[in-house]
């Protein structure tokens, strides 16, 4: 087996999803905060971005958290009648609705979308969920396996011979006043 | 429901059956119901169709007969070089993708509806000028600029040349070597422009008046008012339309409702199954960021592009940033009228219309909304559930 094969092996093997987790500041977030602060355990797989309301949350923002390599996306609010700002989680819970129909019309399986609402007092019931889409995530496999190279970024621009004419001019081609011939050099 | 005809000789002739939608326009006009009527104009050959503003009877009259190779969008233009209608009225030929376009528009503000007079024709789909002129010559075996006139008529597309001859081929046929209708209008299920004010068409004519009239729905206080015009200038008659050419029209759009969803399926299936993001964007890797497709498209409109907010869509990249397409169909498809003005401008054929329509065929269930219907329900994702108090 060759040293790559080998690698990616070890990859596989030691492969732990990533979860990017919105909490809205008035509920989830402060589940969150008590789950700490009562010492529960939970598995440290997610990177919780405190948004003020779901409400906020574009379903832009959780498309790109799957091209940054999120395996799954995870929104938390406030219970219906909970929200601060009386509608927001109504909106949030429309857009999950027609952006889980949108991922799976993309490419994506909706189940790497996972939208539940948390109030502040229910700290075990974020460690609970914690724990149940961590092992939903491994199940699921990598984002990579549905998206391939676009799941980090790592997608080639149209290159001309290998590099392309972006980041041949990122690496300084054509800097400082150069002749066409110069930069074409400085490309091929 | 009638059957309705010019009452002026030229304007029957001129007319694609009986002229009633010319002389509908010719009296909007004359009337003062509106300042002019946004129709479609022949130019040096059947290919070249394009919008003109017309506001005099000559002009209207000119303009008569249905081009099927002019594959316009009117929407767009009444909102750029019309500032929306808000100063001046219009009355326009739609096809139905035309309609639905005005209305999504005016739902966004960029269109004042009470100023824009729909006058829907029946569309069963067009053809793009320039394959259409390959297909005759393949096909027909004639130079198609010898065309003089082009028909559709049950499933057939007939032509005539400058030398009298008449030939015809079967639309299906066409359309299994890749000619024929566009993609967007093979897969379309709306061919009665029932969004419209009036809809007009020759479905549903029967008997000795097939091609001689015009079946006329009403659909809207704004259609009746159109033709008690006409009729109180004496421009047009009009009897009822027999129950069993009502029947036929029905029927007729069912056999093309259950012909697009078949269109449909086959169509969306090449994206299907395995992969399908990566196979998507073999697709959209080919785009140059030229954003012609937004420039056109009736359902952009927003002043401030989102594709441009570099936090979301990185900048400066050939092919963009993934996010630039996932952006716009996602800003897009809730509402697309699948009207293929995007497949059509894009210099890079990427099947731009099918995967949007694809993506709102998807999204429709969850949203429960019908791009382009009425005014009355709001554009979903702005619409936020009621709170119960
Ligand atoms: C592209 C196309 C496809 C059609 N398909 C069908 C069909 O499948 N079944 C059916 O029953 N009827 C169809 N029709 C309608 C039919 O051909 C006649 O237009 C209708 O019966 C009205 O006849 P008329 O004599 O009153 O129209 P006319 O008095 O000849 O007036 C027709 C008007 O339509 C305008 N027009 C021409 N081409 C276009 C275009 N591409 N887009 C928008 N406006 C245009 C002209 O400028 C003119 O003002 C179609 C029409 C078009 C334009």
């Amino acid at each position: 087996m060759s040293q790559a094969e080998d690698a990616t092996e070890m990859d596989e093997r030691q492969w732990e999803p990533s979860i990017l987790t919105f909490c809205c500041n008035w509920c989830s977030y402060a589940g969150a905060d008590g789950a700490g602060t009562a010492r529960m355990q939970y598995p440290p797989n997610a990177r919780v971005i405190r948004v003020m309301c779901t409400g906020r949350i574009n379903p832009l923002f959780i498309v790109k958290g799957f091209l940054a390599g999120a395996d799954m996306v995870m929104v938390l609010g406030c219970h219906f009648g909970d929200c601060h700002y009386l509608k927001g989680n109504y909106a949030c819970d429309m857009r999950m609705s027609y952006l889980k129909a949108y991922l799976q019309a993309i490419g994506i399986n909706p189940e790497r979308l996972y939208w539940d609402q948390i109030s502040a007092s229910e700290g075990i019931k974020f460690t609970e969920t914690m724990r149940n889409v961590v092992a939903k995530a491994k199940a699921l496999g990598p984002i990579a396996n549905e998206i391939g190279a676009y799941a980090h970024g790592t997608r080639q621009n149209r290159s001309i011979l290998g590099m392309s004419v972006f980041d041949a001019c990122a690496n300084g081609a054509g800097e400082n006043g150069s002749t066409t011939q110069e930069i074409a050099e400085d490309i091929w | 429901m009638y059957y309705g005809r010019a009452t002026d000789k030229l304007v029957q002739e001129q007319g694609e059956c009986g002229g009633v939608i010319t002389a509908v326009l010719i009296a909007a006009v004359e009337q003062k119901l509106v300042d002019g009527a946004l129709v479609i104009k022949r130019g040096e050959s059947i290919y070249d169709g394009a919008p003109y503003f017309a506001t005099t009877k000559e002009e209207i009259t000119e303009a008569a007969g249905s081009l099927h190779c002019a594959p316009t969008l009117s929407a767009k233009l009444i909102k750029n070089d019309f500032n929306g209608a808000r100063d001046l009225r219009i009355a326009v030929t739609c096809k139905p993708c035309d309609a639905r376009a005005i209305i999504e528009l005016s739902k966004r503000n960029q269109i004042d509806l009470d100023n824009v007079y729909m006058i829907g024709v029946n569309c069963g789909g067009t053809m793009l000028p320039g394959p259409a002129r390959e297909m005759i010559r393949q096909f027909f075996d004639i130079d198609p600029e010898d065309v003089v006139k082009e028909e559709i008529d049950k499933g057939k597309l007939i032509i005539i040349t400058k030398d009298g001859q008449h030939k015809e081929l079967s639309i299906d046929d066409l359309e299994a070597e890749g000619y024929g209708r566009r993609t967007n209008c093979q897969r379309c299920e709306y061919n009665i422009p029932r969004m419209a004010d009036l809809a007009c068409g020759n479905w549903g004519v029967i008997g000795d008046d097939a091609g001689k009239v015009t079946f006329v729905e009403v659909r809207t206080e704004k259609g009746q008012k159109l033709l008690d015009t006409a009729i109180a200038a004496g421009a047009i008659t009009l009897k009822d339309a027999p129950p069993q050419g009502i029947a036929l029209r029905e029927k007729l759009d069912g056999i093309m409702v259950k012909m697009a969803r078949k269109a449909m399926a086959t169509q969306f299936a090449q994206f299907d199954g395995e992969r399908k993001f990566e196979r998507l964007f073999a697709q959209f890797d080919k785009c140059d960021g030229c954003r012609e497709c937004i420039d056109v498209c009736p359902i952009c409109s927003c002043v401030e592009c989102f594709t441009k907010q570099e936090f979301v869509v990185p900048k400066d990249t050939v092919p963009p940033d993934p996010m630039f397409h996932l952006t716009r169909l996602m800003h897009v498809s809730p509402s697309c009228v699948n009207c293929g003005q995007c497949e059509n401008v894009c210099p890079k054929k990427i099947p731009l219309a099918t995967i949007t329509h694809m993506v709102q065929s998807s999204v429709q269930g969850t949203l429960g909304y019908v791009p382009g219907q009425s005014t009355a329900d709001a554009i979903p994702l702005c619409k936020i559930a009621e709170v119960k108090a």
